[in-house]
């Protein structure tokens, strides 16, 4: 009860966020550039390179999902960061604390409401995704659970990581660890990168960044078929999820290990 | 009658900068009790240590030697928690929140059951005279508003134990006089109030007790009356005074007022007896001799100025 409360005004606190509404017009943005794409690559497509273009459209419609993967990936970050950091700062935590919580509620309630934005920005996301599919002509082989699930867990384990950071940082130095790590991440699953890696490292880096393979990214949703689908049993799924949400809660945990005892005086 | 509302015992705490700096003491083996029922106030100059120790009650921070309770549970218990009701000294709020939603999450939180709580939170707004202003959101209150609303947060869990730092800072003289009825109306219902502030003519008129802490010491507690009552001078009444007399009063460092008919000296306790003796001889009227109370003020910047340590 008392996490729900602090979870629902975590979320109704991102409605009122300045930053939010720039993470809706950058959503936006790419949103159109995505369309203005679409609609290019049709009306240049004709009998003869269709293929052609179609390839090209699905390289464009790619990016874009891409970048709003990565907005996602930040905006968990910040949201996280930012709805613990802020109490601290602005001391609004003090009046809450006071109230008969215990100090992993007030971390949990704050996840949850993470989690909910989240949800939204997913769900937004596939919008975008069966949009942008329709409006070029192709077609989706991937399960909507696929496109929704694996990009929630995702940002939850962004959001998680970020939860610890904060209880040990600055919130802004959190959200440009998290760019930082992103862009690691990115760097590393280039196959390019990943050759040059011998193997006695890779394992330890995919253990510790399990983002980098297991969890799907959503560039990839539009190059699945129904074959490279069916290579990947329930069993992949289950276990790629379910190390993305182990992830996340170890990261959790270690939030909550290290607020049990830190101050709640802004420093 | 069980646990005392406050117990600190040899509590010891003392900041550091991150990773290095030099350690600064912000609290230096502090013990004290709060009794149940009874007004206490916690004073000290600012940088005493004040904010510190209601930190650590509250659970907000770690001491680093000694310990506290609250009737009996630890700091940040939850039991303990749902005892107390606090007000921050700077009072911060969710500024998108309206008085009504803001005392709705708070009474969520407080866990406490009610059959109406909008009702409840009427009568609350209206305790604080913040009645009218239910809507507005708390980002466009004023500094006095956002402190009366602080108070009706503090209130709405029906705390057996108000923990108020600076409770009346931002407010009017009205607004002041409220909260001090408020605070006496709070102890005739029973409840314990352990509370900071710097206006000590209010403290002097609702506090029951005081417990008086500087540079992170304790330099004085005791009762109210008591340490008022513990004043060096003495109060000399006589009907008439001859002006070679008067001269002699003066020379032993006693201050002469005249009064109509009367004549008031006002002499150091340890002098009354020659004093008194002189004018007996001196053929005086002597009409009344009575020690005089100090005031709060004068004897909290006597103490803190002394930096003397109990």
């Amino acid at each position: 009860m008392k996490v729900r409360t602090i979870a629902l005004n975590t979320f109704g606190s991102f409605l009122h966020n300045r930053v939010i509404f720039v993470t809706c017009l950058l959503f936006a943005c790419n949103f159109l550039l995505g369309v203005f794409s679409v609609l290019k690559f049709k009306s240049m497509t004709t009998t003869s390179n269709a293929q052609q273009m179609q390839d090209l459209m699905l390289d464009d419609i790619g990016k874009v999902l891409f970048l709003l993967s990565g907005l996602g990936s930040l905006l968990a970050a910040w949201a996280a960061a930012g709805s613990v950091g802020s109490e601290m700062e602005s001391g609004t935590i003090l009046a809450v604390m006071a109230r008969p919580l215990r100090r992993w509620h007030f971390l949990a309630g704050k996840y949850l409401g993470v989690l909910m934005l989240i949800a939204v920005y997913v769900v937004g996301m596939l919008g975008v995704t069966l949009l942008l599919t329709w409006l070029g002509g192709q077609l989706l082989h991937a399960p909507w659970w696929v496109l929704l699930v694996y990009p929630f867990v995702r940002y939850a384990v962004w959001a998680a990581i970020s939860m610890f950071l904060v209880t040990l940082l600055n919130p802004a130095v959190v959200v440009g660890v998290v760019a930082v790590l992103l862009s690691l991440i990115q760097f590393l699953v280039s196959a390019s990168a990943l050759s040059g890696i011998p193997s006695w490292f890779r394992l330890p880096v995919h253990v510790v960044l399990p983002l980098t393979t297991v969890v799907l990214s959503e560039d990839r949703f539009l190059t699945m078929t129904r074959e490279s689908l069916r290579r990947y049993p329930w069993a992949y799924h289950v276990t790629a999820l379910a190390y993305g949400m182990d992830y996340a809660l170890v990261c959790f945990l270690l939030a909550v290990a290290a607020f049990q005892h830190r101050s709640l005086l802004h420093d | 009658m069980g646990a005392p509302a406050i117990e600190f015992s040899d509590v010891t705490k003392t900041y550091q900068r991150r990773f290095a700096g030099p350690r600064v003491p912000a609290l230096l083996e502090i013990s004290f009790q709060v009794a149940r029922g009874e007004i206490c106030a916690f004073l000290g100059p600012n940088g005493a240590g004040k904010t510190t120790s209601m930190s650590i009650l509250m659970g907000f921070i770690c001491a680093d030697r000694g310990c506290s309770r609250i009737f009996g549970y630890v700091p940040g218990d939850v039991r303990a928690k749902e005892l107390v009701g606090f007000l921050p000294e700077n009072l911060a709020f969710y500024r998108y929140l309206d008085a009504e939603a803001l005392l709705e999450f708070h009474l969520r939180l407080s866990g406490r059951r009610v059959a109406s709580p909008r009702e409840l939170i009427a009568k609350l707004l209206a305790k604080v005279r913040l009645d009218g202003y239910e809507s507005l959101k708390v980002g466009k209150y004023s500094r006095g508003m956002v402190q009366r609303l602080g108070i009706a947060q503090a209130l709405i869990g029906d705390p057996e134990l108000l923990v108020l730092d600076e409770p009346t800072s931002g407010l009017d003289p009205a607004g002041r006089k409220e909260v001090r009825d408020l605070i006496l109306a709070l102890k005739a219902e029973g409840k314990t109030i352990f509370l900071s502030s710097h206006i000590l003519s209010e403290v002097e008129q609702i506090c029951d007790r005081v417990i008086i802490i500087n540079r992170g010491r304790l330099v004085r507690t005791g009762a109210l009356q008591e340490l008022l009552a513990e004043g060096n001078r003495v109060e000399i009444v006589v009907n008439q005074l001859p002006q070679g007399l008067e001269q002699a009063v003066m020379e032993q460092g006693a201050s002469v007022n005249r009064d109509g008919d009367r004549v008031r000296i006002i002499c150091e306790i340890s002098g009354k007896r020659a004093l008194a003796e002189m004018l007996w001889a001196g053929d005086c009227d002597v009409v009344s001799l009575t020690p005089m109370k100090s005031s709060l003020e004068e004897m909290f910047l006597k103490l803190v100025g002394e930096g003397r340590v109990e």
